[in-house]
């Protein structure tokens, strides 16, 4: 085992001191790859790919992330297992989808061993017990922040999206989307789910997480299917109704494809000046610290967004064949980019009035934190200003400290939600945290700064 | 029948041994079919985009790469603790036409490692070509040295 360790660390070795003589790695300054636009270098090939991940090593007791000024951050929860989305029912109620990846499908590539033994490091937080659950948080005090922890739902298949149409509680596992009845107040789910519509699941299942949003109206759901591949190499057979966002029909479960090209979109939510859907999505790696970036957008009906063929519009990617010229002229860009790599895997537009003024109204991004770049990207919570439902202006950090000193990862944010009080809630599921993000001039009512 | 042809020159005796039997022309063959079978696996990817053809491309090339490095090192003991087999007119070239078939294959495999179409084309399946090329060639001095000359032959 040693030996396998040691020989694989020299390989790795080996391809980094290729690469370091054959291209600069470091990449630019990534935040001149956030806004609309963005400035796209030409594309690279590797010899071996740079992973470059945070090692985990956890939060000690009283550590915390830093929040920017005006603000200050607490654990809501913690010892909970790869919490990776959250979901506030109306009665306050905080649900916390844990959730742990399917299991691998068959090696295919050498590649993949390599890959996986390295992605190990770094993902080794949360796979210690239980998962796949939803854990409820309650507020027993009255002052509107969940205060106590318990199972609510459990036995799931790779959960992640949450939605609550009514009594009708949607769960989006990783290869289904199944009803479950809720009345205010449940603390617990016993009885048996009923499958609205099945999705993409495994034996590959790449991009697993579900996200998944109902319409105002309550007549549809939407539901993010990522992508099964980074760029198509486990064939185009795979990728079938996935990197699409589907729209589904809450009364019979038909589904249609309602934006495609998506490589992996999550964080669905309306944007809630404009209506419109928003995602915020996972571009592809392996062609250059600075490509692609990844972005938020408004979601239009029937919009093809580029993968696999193309990024950022009609930028060709060469590695996807049979190549599909009709469809790349039919791509549109995105709205805004988030830089390179930094994993955007939660969204949520903030509309309650604890946090300070400027937040009001714009968007909540959590960065899981960048693989494929030497100079690692994201491991943050940013918000981006919006006014009249658009971006406008450049992402400011809100929550970092992620990573030490060392670049080690105390925790990785991942699903956004706010609270009932107005609170920002962030799931970091490596530190295996709830972080409740406030005012740190108002106490915790929003009361109480009005 | 001529005694001097079938009496083999002991001296010329190998060094990495399995019960006196040579290591290196046994492992050799591995490498040999894994990079030719590369080659065919990359054409196959080439002509038809199927993902499939160019897996198989990669296990070939990392199996062969290792079982190279294998083959590479038997052979290197027997020519470095042997300064008559070093003396053999072929022995040379063929240890620098394998090496540089190994150095393209290490090369290869992890051009192979990049993702889908790129991952042979072009740059994967032109080293395949070059590779499988000098193979003959060196293919060629080794069966000399082993056939023609008896090295490693013991009786």
């Amino acid at each position: 085992m040693m030996m396998r360790a040691r020989f694989l660390r020299s390989i790795l070795v080996c391809g980094s001191l290729l690469c370091l003589a054959g291209c600069n790695d470091g990449g630019g300054d990534p935040k001149a790859q956030i806004g609309a636009n963005p400035p796209l270098p030409e594309l690279q090939q590797y010899l071996l790919p740079p992973m470059h991940i945070a090692k985990v090593v956890g939060w000690k007791k009283g550590e915390t992330p830093t929040v920017a000024q005006g603000l200050k951050i607490e654990p809501l929860a913690t010892g909970l297992q790869h919490p990776r989305s959250l979901y506030t029912l109306p009665n306050g109620d905080v649900l916390v989808v844990e959730s742990k990846a399917p299991p691998a499908a068959a090696i295919k590539r050498p590649k993949e061993i390599v890959m996986g033994y390295i992605e190990s490091w770094a993902t080794s937080g949360g796979n210690t017990g239980e998962s796949n659950r939803i854990t409820l948080l309650r507020d027993t005090n009255g002052d509107g922040i969940p205060d106590s922890q318990s199972v609510f739902l459990d036995h799931l298949n790779s959960p992640f999206g949450v939605a609550l149409v009514g009594n009708d509680l949607y769960v989006a596992n990783t290869d289904a989307i199944v009803k479950y009845p809720y009345k205010e107040g449940d603390t617990k789910i016993t009885a048996p789910g009923e499958i609205l519509t099945p999705l993409p699941g495994g034996p590959i299942d790449h991009h697993w997480t579900k996200s998944l949003v109902a319409s105002p109206d309550g007549k549809l759901l939407y539901v993010g299917v990522g992508s099964n591949s980074n760029i198509t190499e486990n064939g185009m057979e795979a990728e079938h109704n996935r990197a699409d966002i589907l729209e589904v029909d809450r009364a019979t479960g038909r589904f249609r494809i309602f934006a495609s090209g998506l490589r992996n979109p999550n964080g669905l939510t309306f944007e809630p000046q404009s209506g419109a859907l928003w995602t915020v999505v996972n571009e592809r790696d392996e062609i250059g610290p600075d490509l692609v970036p990844d972005y938020m957008t408004s979601v239009k009906d029937g919009a093809f967004y580029g993968w696999p063929y193309s990024y950022y519009g009609r930028h060709v990617d060469p590695r996807v064949q049979p190549q599909r010229p009709d469809l790349v002229a039919k791509a549109i860009p995105p709205d805004y980019a988030l830089s390179s790599h930094v994993a955007p895997l939660g969204l949520a537009f903030y509309t309650a009035n604890n946090l300070p003024e400027q937040y009001r109204g714009g968007a909540f991004v959590g960065e899981h934190g960048s693989w494929n770049r030497q100079v690692l990207n994201g491991y943050k919570v940013v918000f981006v200003p919006f006014s009249n439902g658009k971006p406008n202006g450049m992402a400011q950090d809100v929550v970092t400290g992620f990573l030490d000193s060392n670049e080690h990862a105390q925790g990785r944010p991942v699903g956004l939600a706010v609270d009932k009080a107005g609170g920002l809630l962030i799931a970091d599921d490596v530190g295996n945290t709830i972080w409740r993000v406030t005012s740190s001039g108002s106490g915790t009512s929003p009361a109480a700064r009005l | 029948m001529r005694p001097t042809v079938t009496t083999y020159d002991e001296t010329l005796v190998a060094t990495a041994l399995i019960a006196h039997r040579p290591i290196h022309p046994m492992l050799v063959p591995i490498p040999i079919v894994c990079f030719v079978g590369a080659l065919l696996t990359d054409i196959a990817y080439y002509a038809t985009a199927e993902m499939m053809w160019a897996d198989f491309s990669a296990w070939l090339l990392v199996v062969g790469v290792i079982m190279g490095v294998l083959a590479a090192i038997a052979g290197l003991v027997d020519f470095l603790s042997n300064r008559l087999i070093r003396a053999q007119a072929p022995a040379w070239p063929h240890l620098i036409g394998n090496l540089v078939v190994l150095v393209l294959a290490f090369f290869n495999a992890l051009i192979h490692t990049r993702d889908a179409w790129t991952s042979v084309v072009p740059v994967g399946l032109v080293l395949s070509v070059i590779t499988v090329l000098i193979l003959p060639i060196t293919g060629w001095l080794g069966w000399t040295m082993l056939y023609r000359h008896g090295v490693g032959v013991t009786r």
